[in-house]
């Protein structure tokens, strides 16, 4: 649905992408992950024609970015990282107006607009000034502009910044639906935990390079991070520990804390049972599974939200 | 404590250097404008001459005789012309006056009798008409005066005292004649007949040229800020992130911009329509005695100054860089184009600069169908200079909208 081959793009000095390549399948939500400032805006707004790169190729479904651009404008919609709206508009004619752009028959347009509004439930404060509205509710505003020309892909950058957890899972609901009627998302965010919930493909960004790519599985296999267990005893001694060690190699001892990197589901029986067998009393137990942090972390360096 | 507020205060003011800069030019540069416009500051203190037409319709030695003198005034430039071509360029404003010397100019002065003579002014140049007037009453004492008075001290010499010998009458003439007193006496008791006429009819429906000043100079400056604060929503919309989601939208960039400045346009002509019907209802002014002509002056004004006023957002980067470049410009077009001060209190150098200015033209516009009762056809040419300062200002908008606006994005 979408290539990038080899798109760069410079300001001034800083050169905000550097030769990134990817591509995006037809009806999948593909995380764009990284901290802020890694270059997922500039890809964003080079992807939704509004910047032009200094060098690279995009595709949007077959169509070359730069040479129709308004074939592309038509196929994309575009949730910015912004509130875009008309403040002392209603939703109603917030959402007319944007759909007016897109030349949708009056009769057509105004159907869509109360089935999206639906969707997203605001129907019955459709007539209601945005500036009255809540942030998470102008969030959702925000999001159903850019849906009402039916695109086939939606780039939605960064579209829960500073919204309540509520509003979020709303988001992430109205995301799933529109994914779930064959929309390809393209999602832009420093939050990882919205990446796992719902990308089923991921690009970790930084510092304007691609690092990694696939699904979680495959960046896990990629950037070879194991989960661990952290066990935390009364006492333990030096024997203990060289009996523990003989069993998991990786064992990293701290204080009356040991940490294993295992596969919890297969090993943490034998290692409890061991613990048991050189009469250790384990006072707490802590599973560390591997997240788009720590994969982040060690493929980067850097924390996610540095 | 106070100390170092004042300490803040000042260095957050001097922070902002364009805020402080223009905290200082703008009123140097309105000082500087003023004292140049009032004070006959810069360059040498010589009035340029004012340009009279005349028509020598008698052109006998006297009348040949007098617009000679008045040549030879360092105030007064003379430029003959054919009668009609005359009184149509002081109608259309481009001369303050026409002198008409009339047949029988010379046959009057010999037998002092009130002289055909008729002064045809723009009453619109107040100033230059006053300095005028006297230049002219002195040159025609001067030259013709005493010609005039002789005539009739000796025309009553023969009333009053028939039958006295000629060589008595000479003597008594001469007396009278050197009692310099005496002369400038009569002489000024004594009316030349010039007669002033203004060559715009008075009539029930021509407006007050007060009035149409302050509705005309200020409906235009007045519009250039409300129009460069409609312009300013378009920076409002790149800060608010509207302007990045509409070019997400399949419009083209300068759509925007021509979205933006048709609303201007639209907002400038009402504008402009409900100042004109509240100072026909209030004041009296006479709109409907052309409305072809003023409907179409409200929309190439309205033109150019949206336009202008598109122009100015065009150059800004945010929104305090607007506020700051449209206070400057448009008060110094204001005061440059007529809108502070009428035009024709100002020295001709200025008035020369003034075509620089939407608001001059403009403003002329307006004076030619409320004062001149020109036809329709005599206002097209400001009309054209409208358009076209509109056109050339959106060209440069779109080059500068390109360049600074949506580069910003």
């Amino acid at each position: 649905m979408i290539q990038v081959t080899n798109l760069s793009k410079s300001f001034d000095q800083l050169q905000a992408v550097k030769k990134i390549s990817f591509s995006i399948n037809k009806g999948e939500v593909f995380g764009l992950l990284g901290p802020n400032g890694a270059g997922k805006s500039t890809t964003i707004n080079m992807m939704s024609t509004i910047l032009s790169s200094d060098e690279g190729i995009i595709l949007i479904d077959g169509n070359d970015i730069e040479s129709s651009p308004n074939t592309c404008k038509t196929l994309i919609g575009v949730v910015p990282q912004e509130i875009s709206l008309y403040d002392d508009f209603t939703a109603y004619e917030n959402l007319l107006f944007w759909g007016q752009l897109y030349k949708i028959p009056s009769k057509e347009l105004k159907e869509r607009i109360e089935i999206i509004l639906e969707l997203i439930g605001l129907s019955e404060r459709k007539n209601d000034l945005v500036k009255t509205y809540s942030g998470g509710m102008k969030r959702r505003i925000n999001i159903a502009s850019a849906i009402l020309h039916k695109p086939k892909i939606l780039f939605m950058d960064e579209p829960t910044v500073g919204v309540d957890p509520q509003s979020r899972n709303r988001i992430f609901e109205i995301v799933e639906n529109l994914n779930k009627e064959g929309m390809t998302i393209v999602y832009t965010t420093h939050y990882m935990e919205e990446v796992e919930r719902l990308c089923s493909r991921i690009a970790i960004i930084d510092d304007g390079k691609i690092v990694a790519q696939g699904t979680q599985s495959e960046l896990q296999k990629e950037s070879n991070v194991k989960e661990t267990i952290e066990i935390r005893f009364q006492t333990i001694t030096s024997t203990q520990v060289e009996i523990l060690k003989e069993a998991f190699p990786s064992l990293i001892q701290n204080n009356q804390t040991i940490t294993v990197a295992c596969d919890a589901n297969k090993e943490l029986s034998t290692i409890i049972s061991i613990c048991n067998t050189v009469k250790l009393q384990i006072e707490d137990l802590k599973l560390n599974k591997v997240n788009l942090e720590t994969i982040f972390l060690k493929l980067t360096g850097k924390q996610l939200r540095d | 404590m106070i100390h170092n507020i004042f300490k803040k205060d000042l260095k957050l003011f001097f922070a902002d250097k364009k805020g402080a800069l223009l905290t200082f030019a703008l009123p140097i540069l309105l000082i500087s404008l003023f004292a140049f416009a009032f004070g006959g500051v810069g360059g040498n203190r010589t009035a340029k001459p004012v340009q009279l037409l005349v028509v020598d319709n008698d052109f006998t030695k006297d009348s040949k005789e007098m617009l000679s003198n008045l040549e030879a005034l360092k105030g007064v430039h003379t430029i003959t012309k054919e009668k009609m071509a005359a009184i149509n360029l002081v109608k259309k404003g481009k001369y303050v006056a026409v002198l008409m010397v009339e047949k029988g100019f010379q046959d009057s002065v010999a037998l002092g009798k009130s002289l055909p003579l008729e002064l045809k002014y723009d009453a619109a140049r107040e100033i230059e008409m006053g300095m005028l007037q006297s230049v002219l009453m002195q040159n025609l004492m001067g030259s013709v005066g005493k010609k005039i008075i002789n005539a009739k001290m000796e025309a009553s010499f023969d009333t009053n005292f028939s039958g006295v010998p000629k060589n008595i009458k000479e003597k008594a003439l001469s007396l009278m004649n050197s009692d310099q007193g005496g002369m400038n006496a009569m002489m000024g008791e004594n009316n030349v007949g010039l007669q002033m006429t203004s060559v715009i009819k008075e009539d029930a429906k021509k407006g007050n040229l007060g009035l149409i000043q302050a509705v005309a100079g200020t409906a235009i400056m007045m519009l250039l800020f409300s129009i460069a604060g409609i312009g300013g929503g378009l920076l409002d919309e790149k800060e608010a992130g509207t302007l990045k989601r509409l070019l997400y939208s399949p419009v083209k960039p300068t759509d925007v911009l021509f979205g933006k400045m048709l609303a201007a346009l639209v907002i400038s002509m009402l504008q402009l329509t409900i100042m004109f019907v509240f100072s026909w209802m209030v004041f009296g002014l006479p709109i409907f005695k052309d409305v072809t002509s003023l409907i179409l002056m409200i929309i190439t004004t309205a033109f150019a100054v949206s336009s202008f006023g598109i122009f100015l957002v065009s150059i800004a980067k945010s929104r305090q860089q607007l506020q700051g470049y449209s206070t400057i410009i448009i008060m110094l077009m204001s005061a440059i184009g007529g809108s502070m001060i009428p035009l024709f209190v100002m020295p001709e150098i200025m008035q020369q600069i003034a075509v620089v200015s939407v608001n001059y033209w403009g403003i002329q516009g307006f004076y030619d169908i409320f004062w001149r009762s020109l036809p329709l056809t005599e206002i097209l040419p400001k009309m054209g200079v409208l358009i076209a300062i509109g056109l050339g200002m959106t060209l440069i908008s779109i080059r500068l909208f390109k360049k600074n606006v949506l580069k910003m994005i």
